[in-house]
């Protein structure tokens, strides 16, 4: 029979497909950016208790990465996004979010100082178009280097242990938002301390020649430590309990969103830390100051949901059963053996120590049993281990 | 260190206008410009044929009207030529012509229609426009009362409005009359100083809009543009209006998004709080602000504002007097138009598309005895190469020799959309300081985040042609900017 749909563009392979195949049990693959990544590899549950236990290997090869080179690098950025990055040392790493100009997130991401004429941007949606328009008037070149890297995010209470037991040289040392060179199992890689699981981890970056070897560097010592590639699926439940949002999914990005009012600003989000309005000029802060004078009319805050049943989609409603907002992400947290959910809750409920209630259809044997749970508003971040932030890391 | 309490960045005349209305106010005033000479683009025209009553009123002048009669020749290659005499704008009368009796009669009838359609736009172009998505009650009740004026048309004239508003000019006129010297004449008028064709869409909004600004179809000769860019000059001197010639601007220094002080090119730092600006939108924001200093959305509708120029002005001294073969020379005080039929002009576009050089340009001139003044079409603004000249000169020679009895050319002057971007900065050497076409106009003029003459800088105004009601000598730029400014500061 003749292929009709030949014409269509097969999705990508990370130069880490050859293992992710081989590893990919269940076959299930998910498209990140034009790219296959595996969505699970044979079951969720274990991978997600890998990342929380040992240690889980990510492919996050699909992210985005932006080499900003120039005289105006940092002033580049410092334009670009709502912190204040014109203090940023080489081998550090910020975290970062950008808005337009009613205020309104784009994305987020992290950016690497190599030195004050070299930054790279990661993010997980594409922004060269953004970017290049916000670098008229700098001296800088905005490059997408996305495919010439190869990336894996290596996360988890035994990161450090393994990466220290292949010889990876003062591992342990590197503090929470640095990176440095080093030489993993003969390969060069930069590996910074970063990672969207809330705990101990690490992300790897190297050619995509050196991929192979050094995927097959972490699983090294396998007989003892269990390591286990980890698919989306895992990586969405510990982000969740480390309290990472996503775009498009706990907001719209305002580059993509069609509808007006479905745009967040950085207060909406929680993210009011990371607005700094005493820096220069950015996009988006003559309307950010406004609103920072406004009370807040909706806001993503954490909720701690009675029950089991993890919220998924659900509606919330105050004690009248007045409907206050929605839930973007739940689910049952092994870790914390408690439902926990971000969603959106209207100015009177934003507190922490509110209750609202979620209207929960979990799906039973064919039939949805409904459940009026009571949700606690708690903060956003459920799992922060002290681990996370020890100098130096538990080897 | 010198202070004013604003500084108008360009002396062109709708500088000049803001600068009068401000010093009445008792305003402290400094007005730099880059040339020797003041009126910027407005040197270009020697007549005007409207002055508004909203600048006669504001600025309480009195300006004596040309009383020679109006002429328009559009030249045909047979020699037929067709003659116009306008008298006013609703009235003209055919002086020769080879157009049979019924084109005649439909073209005068397309005019009046045009006329009517024209002063419904007229009713409301003059004000400050409504500003979208703010939600204020007077921008709601302005946008109502835009709407009424066009409702109170009638049903058939509003449904013909809104039926040729986003046409071309070369339908509607196709539809009406058969002579092709007579469409060229009247598309010549829609799309000259455009990046339009005769079939391009919009066209004839830009025709209703410049007939709107010019309360003329054909800018005819009604004032003296130097008499009024004097009387102007003479009100900013008596207000003791400050003006500085020869010096540039080269930044705005801004200050926790308020404008400090402006940077001259001779070194000079002068502080001020309030800035009026006479350079077009993109100069002003791309280089005199600065994209740091702007949002990144607000940088790309200013990178994507098009202000490519398609005009170049030629100005040829013969060895003696200009004479047009079959033509009595009574009719020479006039505009003569070669723009033989859409066709034509189509070519002459599709070459302006790809930046070429049109080998058959559309002319538009005056003649003064020796002297021929054109305005020649399409001559694309290019961005990193420069047109040959020499090439313009022969390919409007070589159009001339079909109509002017045989002459020797002395010299000439040509002056490119690049010339006159370098000499007046102004981006693309526009005309209209950016195109006129429908999302370039009224509250989407410059763009949005940028109508009624405000800027997200506070403190930083426009007034150039880049702003409603565009393009055009009317002075109403300069005169709504400079009201815009009292009414933030809070005394208008």
């Amino acid at each position: 029979m003749d292929n009709t749909l030949s014409f269509t563009k097969p999705l990508l392979e990370t130069p880490f497909h050859k293992r992710t195949f081989e590893a990919c049990y269940n076959n299930d693959w998910y498209r990140w950016a034009g790219y296959k990544i595996a969505r699970e590899y044979s079951n969720t549950e274990l991978e997600y208790t890998s990342m929380r236990n040992t240690a889980g290997v990510l492919d996050i090869t699909p992210m985005h990465k932006y080499d900003i080179k120039g005289k105006d690098a940092i002033k580049f950025v410092d334009k670009l996004v709502t912190r204040d990055v014109t203090q940023i040392k080489p081998n550090q790493v910020m975290y970062i979010i950008w808005c337009n100009e009613d205020g309104n997130v784009i994305d987020d991401g992290t950016v690497f100082c190599f030195d004050k004429n070299h930054l790279r941007i990661f993010c997980a949606e594409r922004n060269l178009n953004w970017f290049s328009d916000t670098a008229i008037g700098f001296e800088v070149a905005v490059k997408d280097v996305s495919d010439s890297i190869a990336a894996l995010a290596f996360q988890g209470p035994l990161s450090c242990k393994i990466l220290h037991l292949l010889n990876v040289k003062n591992i342990e040392n590197l503090k929470p938002f640095f990176f440095d060179n080093f030489d993993l199992n003969g390969s060069k890689v930069t590996i910074s301390r970063t990672g969207f699981s809330g705990d101990l981890g690490y992300e790897i970056w190297c050619n995509p020649e050196e991929a192979i070897n050094v995927w097959d560097s972490l699983f090294k010592f396998n007989r003892d430590y269990k390591i286990l590639p980890a698919g989306m699926n895992a990586l969405e439940m510990v982000r969740i309990e480390a309290g990472f949002i996503q775009p498009n999914a706990d907001f719209m990005s305002a580059e993509q969103a069609l509808r007006p009012n479905r745009m967040r600003t950085p207060f909406e989000l929680g993210m009011g830390w990371l607005v700094d309005l005493n820096k220069n000029y950015f996009t988006g802060k003559r309307i950010l100051n406004d609103l920072k004078k406004k009370p807040l009319t909706k806001k993503l805050i954490g909720l701690d949901i009675q029950g089991d049943k993890p919220a998924i989609g659900s509606v919330l409603y105050d004690k009248n059963r007045k409907e206050i907002g929605i839930v973007t992400a739940g689910m049952w947290s092994p870790s914390l053996k408690s439902n926990i959910a971000f969603g959106y809750v209207d100015n009177d409920h934003l507190k922490i120590g509110s209750k609202v209630f979620a209207e929960i259809y979990h799906p039973e044997e064919l039939e949805y049993k409904k459940i009026w749970a009571e949700c606690l508003v708690v903060k956003k971040q459920f799992f922060n281990p002290q681990r996370r932030h020890k100098v130096p890391a538990d080897i | 260190m010198k202070k004013f309490d604003v500084i108008i960045i360009g002396g062109g005349h709708n500088g000049l206008v803001a600068a009068c209305v401000l010093s009445k106010k008792g305003k402290k005033v400094l007005v730099i410009e880059k040339n020797e000479k003041l009126g910027g683009l407005a040197n270009y025209a020697e007549s005007l044929s409207f002055i508004s009553k909203e600048v006669i009123d504001e600025l309480n002048i009195k300006i004596e009207k040309n009383v020679s009669e109006n002429f328009v020749s559009a030249l045909s290659e047979d020699l037929n030529h067709t003659v116009l005499k306008i008298n006013d704008s609703k009235n003209i009368e055919f002086l020769q012509t080879s157009a049979s009796n019924s084109d005649q009669k439909n073209f005068i009838n397309l005019i009046n229609k045009y006329n009517l359609f024209a002063r419904t736009l007229r009713s409301f172009m003059f004000k400050r426009p409504p500003r979208v998505k703010s939600g204020s009650r007077s921008d709601i009740w302005q946008l109502f009362s835009m709407g009424f004026k066009v409702r109170r048309l009638g049903k058939k004239n509003m449904r013909e409005l809104l039926r040729v508003i986003g046409l071309n000019i070369a339908d509607d006129l196709e539809d009406n009359i058969e002579s092709n010297t007579l469409k060229g004449l009247m598309s010549n008028e829609a799309v000259i100083g455009t990046n339009l064709g005769a079939r391009s869409p919009g066209s004839i909004l830009n025709l209703l809009y410049n007939q709107a600004t010019n309360n003329s179809l054909f800018r005819i000769n009604k004032f003296n543009t130097n008499s009024f860019l004097n009387i102007i000059e003479n009100i900013c001197k008596k207000n003791n209006v400050e003006i500085q010639t020869n010096k540039t601007v080269e930044k705005i220094n801004i200050l926790n998004q308020n404008v400090n002080s402006v940077l001259l090119n001779t070194g000079e730092v002068i502080e001020t709080s309030a800035i009026i600006s006479n350079t077009d939108p993109k100069t002003t924001y791309l280089e005199l602000v600065g994209a740091p200093n702007l949002d990144t959305d607000f940088i790309r509708r200013a990178k994507n504002y098009r202000t490519k120029g398609t005009v170049a002005k030629v100005n040829i001294e013969f060895e003696s007097e200009i004479k047009i073969k079959n033509l009595d020379s009574s009719y020479s005080s006039g505009k003569f138009v070669y723009a033989p039929d859409i066709k034509y002009i189509e070519h002459a576009f599709n070459d302006n598309k790809y930046n070429n050089l049109s080998l058959n340009p559309c002319l538009e001139f005056y003649i003064n005895k020796n002297q021929l003044s054109a305005n020649v079409y399409f001559i694309p603004y290019l961005i990193n190469s420069s047109h040959d000249k020499e090439k313009i000169l022969s390919n409007v020679k070589l159009i001339l020799e079909k109509f002017i009895e045989e002459n020797q050319i002395i010299s000439s002057i040509i002056e490119t959309p690049n010339d006159i971007e370098n000499k007046y900065n102004i981006c693309g050497g526009h005309w209209s300081h950016g195109d006129m076409e429908i999302d370039q106009l009224l509250m989407m003029r410059p763009f949005y985040g940028s109508s009624q003459y405000s800027t997200p800088i506070n403190g930083l105004y426009l007034c150039s042609a880049g702003t409603h009601p565009g393009g055009g000598i009317t002075g109403i730029n300069g005169i709504n900017a400079a009201k815009q400014l009292l009414k933030v500061q809070g005394n208008g």
